[in-house]
């Protein structure tokens, strides 16, 4: 059965890769009620990434409707030491919410899925403000079904570990990526640290990595809400030789634009998307380097935005 | 007829508000030595400012800078300067964004500078 989703989150399900939009529904047919349901659909409007929508839900299913509702809108209680963005966005942004009173997810990062099936990310533009989608029923919570299904999500649907469309990756912990050295991660979280920004470092078209799609579908994601993205760029996949910054996604009609920012020739340069995915050359002065290898993606933004 | 109220000012609607213009801005606070840090207090020390009134909001930058941040004459300049670049209700928001992507992106670029050293062929 198919649920009815709103345009806004459609605009948002649009720039998913393919099996982040297929978990979006199995996470809409499993959710416990309606109210599940729109909480679900209202954190994916928020542009809030696939692997923490999925966590959201697996939050929520376990939960009645009155301790969804309760836990994920603010009453006429929240503190006063809740500004005024807070309260704005938490009153349409249902997962913020949730995070704000205290919930807490984890977006799933081990298992790999099995069957990856990427597919082009599609040009429509991201939607940036979110408070416009404002709750227009979230007085009604008696009215809504009962809960609950409560089986757990199998973590293989996580959409953080997609696998590219290569062999299945080696089962084991640790990086994925060629010599096994996560050289970002651990760096950003520490630097990030007062901003409460988590980071997941991904190869590019790698065993064990994302599609480049799926990558700048994400990508575009973070950015949306305000938060550059960190990439490797090389010859080839796997060979990372240079770090740049993803600053900024600009559409115009059906094309869509990146600027990135390479901080050693302080290089600030545009790159049409279809060009990123041909990755034949990137418009910097140096060839060698003609293609993403790595992203660096944030995975939880707690408070801070 | 007056124009939509929702549309931000010049500054505030350029395409490089937080490309080219916040590199710049960077490049600035880097080369006065400001730290992450004070990126950071400054990004909390905004967030009030969301859905205050523009003249409001002025004050309030410029009073950040007057006190705040008047041991960092580098960060205090730059809010004066938005500060009075503040002309509608929807640069408010726009003018927090900037900062808060300025503070990210300075942690990142700061990230990646360190983390170069462990990459090959990096320069």
């Amino acid at each position: 059965m198919s649920h009815p989703v709103s345009d806004e989150t459609q605009d948002h399900l649009q720039q998913w890769p393919a099996r982040a939009r297929k978990l979006f529904g199995e996470l809409m047919e499993d959710a416990g009620s309606d109210l599940q349901r729109e909480f679900i659909q209202r954190a994916v409007a928020a542009a809030h990434t696939p692997a923490e929508v999925h966590a959201f839900a697996d939050a929520l299913r376990g939960m009645s409707d009155e301790e969804a509702y309760a836990s994920c809108t603010l009453h006429d209680d929240a503190p006063d030491d809740y500004t005024v963005s807070q309260l704005l966005r938490a009153e349409a942004d249902p997962l913020f919410a949730f995070e704000l009173k205290g919930g807490t997810i984890e977006p799933n990062e081990e298992e790999p899925a099995p069957e990856p099936v990427p597919e082009p990310v599609k040009s429509d533009a991201p939607r940036l403000d979110a408070l416009g989608f404002v709750l227009a029923k979230k007085k009604s919570s008696d009215s809504f079904e009962a809960p609950l299904s409560g089986a757990p999500r199998p973590k293989s649907l996580d959409w953080n570990d997609l696998p590219s469309a290569k062999p299945p990756p080696p089962k084991k912990e640790g990086p994925a990526s060629a010599g096994g050295t996560r050289f970002l991660e651990g760096l950003l979280a520490e630097a990030t640290s007062a901003l409460r920004i988590s980071w997941k470092e991904q190869d590019i078209d790698s065993p064990g990595g994302l599609s480049l799609a799926d990558a700048l579908a994400s990508a575009a994601g973070a950015l949306s809400r305000g938060i550059p993205v960190p990439c490797a760029i090389g010859p080839n996949p796997g060979d990372h030789r240079r770090f740049v910054v993803l600053m900024q996604l600009n559409t115009s009609g059906q094309s869509r634009a990146w600027q990135l920012y390479d901080p050693f020739t302080a290089e600030l340069v545009w790159a049409n998307e279809g060009d990123l995915l041909m990755k034949r050359e990137l418009p910097f002065a140096n060839k060698v380097n003609r293609r993403l290898t790595r992203i660096v993606l944030p995975q939880s933004l707690r408070a801070a935005f | 007829m007056a124009p939509a109220k929702s549309q931000p000012s010049t500054p505030f609607a350029s395409r490089e508000l937080n490309g080219e213009v916040l590199l710049e801005e960077l490049a600035d606070l880097r080369n006065a030595q400001v730290h992450q840090k004070h990126l950071s207090d400054l990004v909390v020390g905004l967030r009030d400012l969301e859905g205050v009134r523009v003249s409001e909001a002025s004050q309030r930058l410029k009073s950040l800078a007057a006190n705040r941040f008047s041991g960092t004459p580098a960060l205090a300049s730059l809010l004066v300067r938005w500060a009075a670049k503040l002309k509608v209700e929807a640069d408010v928001p726009l003018l927090i964004a900037h900062f808060e992507r300025l503070a990210v992106t300075s942690a990142i670029v700061s990230a990646v500078r360190r983390a170069s050293e462990s990459l090959k062929g990096a320069r």
